[in-house]
């Protein structure tokens, strides 16, 4: 597994990429069909239909943080290059998630709660999620070289494991203004089949954009490296 | 030879990491554990009973808005927020409520008790983790499952 050259994956991922972005623009056609001639929510209207945009990128941020921690720890230890670059593309992916899950769940929390924020647990813990993402690519560019960097920004994601489960559990554990999870939770979700769907669709459509995403900033930084390696060798 | 030496340098890494994410997570931990009742959102009239001095003191209490108690009088909403075993405080509030606040649906008020009556500064509707369109109520109420209002 740590044979992989990140000139391998690149090469692969990129060779992928154009089959992924074409299953997502499906998928989130299909899914904005769907979520247009869906019906509103008993309770809350219209106003609802934001948690398609607002569920799978919650879900996406969590989870590349997830990936991004498991890939520091591997890299750190092994030494693996592919995979301390695996964590360093995924993070400004992962700041934009969570910008989106912020800037959509106030907007929700304005046209439901009647405040577009409060300092409960979610969205505190949300927002320091946030934070561990920017400072992640702070500390990407700021030394001279890449390898510091690496070290650097990988103890923050293995710390920054830490506020996964409070973000996702703080529902549970404390009361909060937030409403508990929906789809994974115990006893099956609390929605009916067609909004699930619809959910669903959405999550597959945003997840392929991601990877197409990622592929993408993996194989720039990669040709980059490559290219400021021939530089010095000519030099 | 090498390779005995490459397994140590990665367990010595590892146990590095171990020793880290184990003290940041316990303190993590400690905190949280510790600054419990700050980190809850509101309180509930039941763990109301329990406290001292809520005279006069900024509390938010959340619950359901109890059936039939809703009501607007001289410009002013009063109502009774409910929690699960049916302990109850009175609320008045004297602005705008938010437009998903109705009775039997989650409501959290933020303001101080004076003269054993909520007055409220803040009020916010909190609405739960289930969502269905109207024609699954009505198909459940055909079949008498619907538990709701």
């Amino acid at each position: 597994m740590f044979a992989i050259t990140p000139n391998t994956l690149s090469n692969f991922m990129i060779s992928l990429s154009r089959y992924v972005i074409l299953l997502s623009l499906v998928l989130i056609s299909v899914s904005i069909f769907l979520i247009i001639f869906l019906e509103n929510d008993y309770y809350q209207g219209i106003s609802f239909k934001i948690m398609f945009i607002h569920v799978p990128t919650a879900w996406l941020s969590l989870a590349i943080f997830l990936v991004m921690g498991i890939s520091s720890i591997i890299g750190l230890i092994f030494k693996s290059p592919t995979a301390l670059t695996v964590a360093r593309s995924l993070s400004p992916i992962g700041l934009i998630m969570s910008i989106i899950v912020l800037v959509t769940g106030s907007i929700w929390g304005n046209l439901t709660w009647g405040a577009y924020w409060v300092w409960d647990a979610r969205l505190t813990s949300m927002l320091i999620l946030t934070f561990i993402y920017l400072g992640h690519i702070l500390l990407l560019h700021s030394f001279e070289h890449f390898q510091k960097a690496d070290f650097a920004a990988s103890i923050l994601a293995i710390i920054g494991l830490v506020n996964l489960p409070i973000v996702k559990f703080s529902v549970d554990w404390w009361t909060t203004l937030h409403q508990e999870s929906s789809v994974l939770r115990m006893g099956g979700p609390s929605m009916t089949n067609d909004y699930l769907i619809t959910l669903l669709v959405s999550f597959f459509g945003i997840f392929m954009l991601t990877i197409f995403w990622f592929s993408n900033i993996f194989y720039i930084i990669v040709e980059k490296r490559k290219m400021e390696r021939s530089i010095l060798l000519n030099d | 030879m090498r390779i005995i030496k490459l397994n140590n340098q990665i367990k010595k890494r590892f146990i590095f990491l171990l020793i880290i994410f184990a003290c940041f997570s316990t303190s993590i931990f400690l905190i949280s554990y510790s600054l419990k009742d700050q980190i809850a959102y509101f309180v509930e009239p039941t763990d109301l009973k329990s406290m001292d001095g809520i005279e006069n003191k900024y509390l938010r209490v959340g619950g359901l808005v109890k059936t039939n108690s809703l009501k607007f009088l001289d410009g002013k909403w009063i109502f009774e927020v409910v929690d699960q075993n049916q302990n109850s405080v009175n609320v008045v509030f004297s602005k705008t409520l938010p437009n998903l606040v109705e009775e039997n649906k989650g409501i959290i008020v933020e303001g101080k008790f004076i003269d054993n009556i909520f007055v409220a500064e803040i009020v916010l509707a909190k609405h739960d983790e289930n969502y269905m369109p109207q024609s699954a109520i009505d198909k459940l109420k055909e079949e008498g499952k619907w538990r709701g209002n």
